[in-house]
């Protein structure tokens, strides 16, 4: 039982291909990211004075952000007073390491986790696998998910891609008999199957949502009640944390539990909000005796000191811009190749591994309508990103070599009047070649990729710039002064403007 | 614990503190200025201001949450007394056929006088004999009784501090969950939780909030209760306590 890293295979373009052509997936991720995002919606606006409170969110992840050396140490000198081994891992292999060290020492045998981004995106699985330690997955999605050797397809609902005759299938394989397509007989058999997991685990690993610098504490947030068993039912507990998730106090916490459950699923809590602050007390009857909590870089502080996308670091992971997205909600999580998808994962994956080439295309996956910044809680302007990233791509020479002669051939045209309108004028005649009922419909060459779908038009036959002259000494005859209250309240429109679009 | 494995411990400890610096230090270059050793200034801190404002009357307040607990699957009951709160607990045991009950180490749930009442159930009592295996003990109880340091009203919740005597386990492993509130710990909002946490000393280790079954919406958005947790989870408010 592993999750097996999906290699990063093909193109965005083709990777969506193998997603569009999957019928169930493409309904599956549209009801599912339809019905969240109108929860949210619902919520936000029953909640009311959302702006303030996004605001208000917005401002406390700036500012921690920008003091996250003084609160990260803050926060790991008390977790340390609570009696909790604190680690710092710069890279995933150096968190991996550490993790092996402790369960190597407990020669552990199995592990329960709970659901984690930060473990997926190290892939902790296989190397506990490596040491012969089991690794299980508890969350419903995520088991389900890790039987089918998959990656999850969604950020809050990881087997969103997944129809339940699929999942009876996997389920009775692992249960060694024919269990019925029925939700609540294949969560029942979840339920007792992982009940005996977490009372003979070694060790149980969590993630954490949010981190709280003055207390040393570590929250969750979940439904099931997983996070609770993997954090109760082990004597040793593992909590996976980015450096970045910190907090300064319970009172900010009341800030990301509004902002956090309702853009995730439009509840109004999650079911269970945990907070844990070390290991179980001496005289406790329950708790994990030992506790570590692992810090990690991991590309993250690449982006401190990085005016375009510090901000990005301010992410809640609440999965809502993905649901906004219509190029998420058309190819759905596994197109994206990383182990972060949507607009978050178009700009997180590039920027956490530095190698925009490689990843080239993401950034590309995206119509830049802003349906992500709207969404988003903490008000991260994705959509300005993502054109950042396109910038840094070309200006790293990382664009494709087509795009840039043909950017280049545009650019030499464009600027000179005479070259343009011979251009024009060629076209004209070259045109009657490909041209049909006044469209253009051949996919040879550059226009492949837009008449697959659609229609070019042909140049017009007479020219606008043929008929200007004429238009041009028309309207000089009639054309008398403005009114001039108009001319000036336009004038005041245009020095208004000048600021430019802000996203305060 | 072996002292090999103490003295393992303390040597990853100390290499933890010495990367902590290189850490912390890489962190303050990165935004280029020196280190930060002084707590920062915070112009805005915790919810917006209107909000700390908002206070529901006692009556709204227990309609609030009920509304909210009902909706997201749970039940609520109010009680005159603790008396009533018993036979409500004693009646669905019976109508269940409950064989094991687990119940906080409290003396307000000791005056429920559950054992008395169900003698034909084997009622315990958490934590109360360091030999037993009280992992297991919740894990087969059907029913779990706790007694809840707050309830908040405009999400729901239940408020649960963990103790020698309150273990996490009751609220989690057992099928079905009671929780009793007095009515006077019915809060308004989340915050007047949360905040008084800032004020103290040394947390508890564990501090749960519950609003409502353990759900998941995992297949085909399917809504399923009780996957790991509790799936029927009573509040019962009491009036006089």
């Amino acid at each position: 039982m592993s999750t097996q890293q999906t290699e990063l295979k093909g193109t965005v373009k083709e990777r969506a291909q193998l997603a569009l052509n999957n019928d169930f997936l493409r309904q599956a991720v549209k009801f599912t990211t339809e019905r969240l995002r109108s929860g949210k919606l619902k919520a936000a606006e029953e909640h009311g004075n959302w702006e303030e409170w996004r605001e208000r969110g917005r401002q406390i992840r700036l500012h921690t952000i920008a003091h996250l050396d003084y609160y990260l140490g803050e926060f790991a000198n008390n977790a340390r007073e609570n009696g909790v081994h604190v680690h710092f891992a710069d890279t995933a292999q150096d968190a991996i390491s550490i993790a092996l060290q402790i369960a190597k020492a407990k020669e552990a045998k199995s592990a329960v986790k709970s659901k984690s981004m930060v473990t997926e995106e190290i892939h902790l699985n296989q190397a506990l696998q490596s040491i012969d330690c089991e690794a299980i997955e508890t969350d419903l999605g995520e088991y389900i998910i890790q039987l089918a050797n998959e990656t999850p397809s969604h950020i809050i609902i990881p087997a969103i891609h997944k129809n339940r005759y699929q999942i009876a299938e996997l389920l009775s394989e692992d249960a060694g008999e024919q269990l019925p397509p029925e939700t609540s007989v294949l969560a029942g058999y979840v339920r007792k199957k992982l009940r005996e997991k977490f009372l003979q685990a070694d060790i149980g690993v969590t993630g954490c949502n949010f981190a709280i610098a003055e207390s040393g504490s570590i929250v969750l947030f979940e439904n099931e009640g997983n996070a609770r068993m993997v954090s109760t039912v082990p004597k040793t507990q593992i909590t996976f944390m980015g450096m970045e998730r910190i907090i300064p106090s319970w009172a900010d916490l009341e800030v990301m539990a509004t902002l956090l459950p309702r853009s995730a699923t439009g509840q109004k809590l999650t079911v269970y909000m945990s907070g844990i602050t070390g290991p179980k007390r001496e005289e406790d009857g329950d708790g994990p005796e030992e506790m570590h909590i692992i810090i990690l870089d991991n590309g993250r502080s690449l982006q401190l000191g990085d005016p375009e996308f510090q901000e990005l670091l301010n992410c809640i992971r609440c999965g809502a811009c993905l649901n906004a997205c219509p190029v998420y909600r058309h190819i759905g999580g596994h197109a994206y190749g990383g182990t972060y998808s949507g607009p978050i994962g178009a700009v997180l994956t590039p920027a956490l591994k530095k190698n925009v080439a490689e990843w080239d295309d993401i950034a590309n996956a995206s119509s830049l309508c802003g349906a992500c910044y709207e969404a988003c809680p903490v008000k991260i302007p994705l959509h300005d990103m993502l054109v950042s990233l396109r910038r840094r791509k070309v200006e790293a020479g990382h664009d494709h070599p087509l795009e840039r002669v043909g950017m280049k051939g545009f650019g030499t045209v464009m600027s000179n009047v005479k070259v343009y309108h011979r251009a024009l004028k060629l076209g004209k005649l070259g045109q009657k070649v490909v041209v049909r009922d006044g469209g253009i419909r051949t996919k040879i060459g550059p226009l492949k990729g837009w008449n697959s779908h659609r229609v070019a038009p042909s140049i017009s036959k007479q020219l606008f710039r043929e008929q200007y002259g004429e238009l041009r000494s028309e309207l000089d005859q009639q054309a008398k002064a403005a009114d001039p209250a108009v001319a000036a309240r336009m004038r005041e429109w245009l020095t208004g403007r000048d600021g430019g679009a802000s996203h305060e | 614990m072996s002292n090999a494995r103490k003295d393992w411990l303390q040597q990853l400890d100390e290499a933890s503190k010495q990367k902590q610096e290189q850490f912390l230090n890489g962190i303050a270059a990165k935004l280029q200025r020196p280190r930060m050793t002084q707590k920062p200034q915070r112009p805005l801190q915790g919810a917006p201001q209107f909000w700390e404002q908002f206070e529901l009357g006692e009556v709204e307040k227990l309609e609030m949450f009920q509304r909210n607990f009902e909706a997201a699957g749970g039940y609520v009951l109010r009680a005159a007394t603790l008396a009533d709160a018993s036979n409500i607990i004693v009646d669905k045991a019976v109508e269940l056929k409950a064989m094991h009950v687990l119940r906080q180490d409290e003396q307000l749930l000791e005056q429920l006088g559950l054992e008395q009442a169900m003698p034909q159930v084997k009622v315990r009592s958490w934590n109360d004999d360091a030999l037993e295996d009280w992992k297991a003990r919740a894990a087969e109880a059907d029913i779990g009784v706790v007694l809840a340091d707050y309830a908040i009203a405009y999400t729901g919740s239940l408020a649960l501090l963990s103790s020698k005597t309150k273990g996490r386990s009751v609220s989690l492993l057992p099928t079905l969950l009671f929780a009793l509130v007095p009515r006077s710990s019915v809060v308004t909002r989340l915050g007047e939780v949360l905040q008084p946490l800032d004020e103290l000393k040394r947390l508890p280790a564990g501090i749960h909030f519950v609003s409502g079954p353990s759900r998941s919406a995992d297949i085909e958005n399917d809504l399923t209760i009780g996957v790991h947790g509790p799936g029927i989870v009573y509040t019962i408010i009491i009036d006089e306590l």
